[in-house]
């Protein structure tokens, strides 16, 4: 059956619910997925999701298409949801839950599951700390394995930039892990040899 | 190799991590430059390896999508309720309105009439 298009659930939004719903539908896991990755945890996740679908049925009567995808203004407002998440953490240090199980596994577990656990959760750990846009791209490419045109799309650049950042993104990215301490050889992309040779 | 084709070269190899693997093979990377580039092509899948989807659970996505349609009725129903009031106020008070201005055009037409009459019996020759 063909598929609504966004617009056109815009517009019916606006009047049925149901409209809305659908919309939901569409891109709850998008929005989820960017937030967690954004923030590490699925708690902040949940609750910084709903904020951001509440906030866009409130202000759906003032959507106007721009052209750019619906995904894009959703993506938006997620952006300050977290923004604002971020500065509210930055006064009180909490460690989630999902630090603490993971945290409890990395023990639990196998040496090698351990320790491959361990490099995944300082790469995720480096990535959080790259400028907001930064993580967007990674998250749009990696997560949510869009083109590099979509990303233009929906981050509202043109792709060149986009490949650009990218580059710039992957370079900033090695040097934080590298400048990490030991043992990330694995991670930055450099051998055993290549340390041995180095010393 | 500039950085306008590292930046190239590297957006094909995300290209071909995510479902497209003919991206790459559009530039003929040489072994120097593939010796170059591999530290960051062997970051970016790690990268892929690490950044997996998660789904929100059933029951929270379930549960998140009822809250925001209903939300969404009670507010559509409260707008049309309000416009509902506005209509029958302004009505209300359109009819007030001219209800006072009829009233006042007799009052008028009456203080007028009277004024006249009680001129023309001073103004009448007396006898």
């Amino acid at each position: 059956m063909h598929e609504e298009s966004d617009a056109a659930l815009i517009t019916r939004a606006k009047e049925n619910p149901e409209a809305f719903g659908l919309l939901y539908e569409r891109y709850v896991s998008n929005i989820y997925n960017y937030i967690y990755y954004r923030t590490g945890n699925h708690q902040d996740a949940e609750d910084l999701t709903a904020r951001t679908f509440y906030r866009a049925m409130k202000h759906i009567w003032h959507y106007v298409d721009r052209g750019a995808p619906f995904s894009a203004y959703l993506y938006r407002i997620a952006h300050n949801m977290v923004a604002n998440w971020h500065r509210d953490h930055s006064r009180r240090q909490i460690i989630s839950l999902d630090e603490l199980v993971t945290g409890t596994l990395k023990r639990e577990g196998p040496a090698a599951l351990a320790e491959e656990r361990e490099e995944q959760d300082l790469l995720l750990q480096v990535v959080r700390r790259l400028p907001p846009e930064r993580q967007q791209l990674l998250i749009l490419k990696f997560v949510e394995q869009m083109s590099n045109a979509e990303i233009a799309q929906v981050m509202g650049r043109t792709e060149g930039a986009i490949k650009s950042l990218y580059h710039r993104t992957l370079v900033t990215l090695r040097k934080e892990l590298a400048s990490e301490g030991n043992g990330r050889e694995k991670i930055t992309g450099r051998t055993k040899d290549e340390q041995e040779t180095n010393g | 190799m500039n950085k306008r084709r590292m930046a190239e070269v590297l957006a094909a190899h995300a290209e071909g991590l995510t479902g497209q693997p003919e991206a790459i093979q559009r530039f003929n990377v040489t072994a120097k430059e593939y010796g170059r580039l591999s530290p960051l092509f062997q970051l970016a899948e790690r990268l892929q390896q690490s950044m997996q989807p998660v789904q929100p659970s059933a029951a929270f996505a379930r549960s998140l999508g009822r809250e925001l349609v209903d939300n969404a009725k009670h507010q559509i129903a409260l707008t049309k309720r309000l416009r509902r009031a506005i209509m029958i106020g302004a009505a209300a008070l359109g009819s007030l309105v001219s209800i006072a201005s009829v009233v006042g055009a007799i009052v008028f037409v009456v203080v007028r009439l009277r004024t006249r009459a009680q001129a023309r019996t001073l103004h009448a020759p007396a006898g």
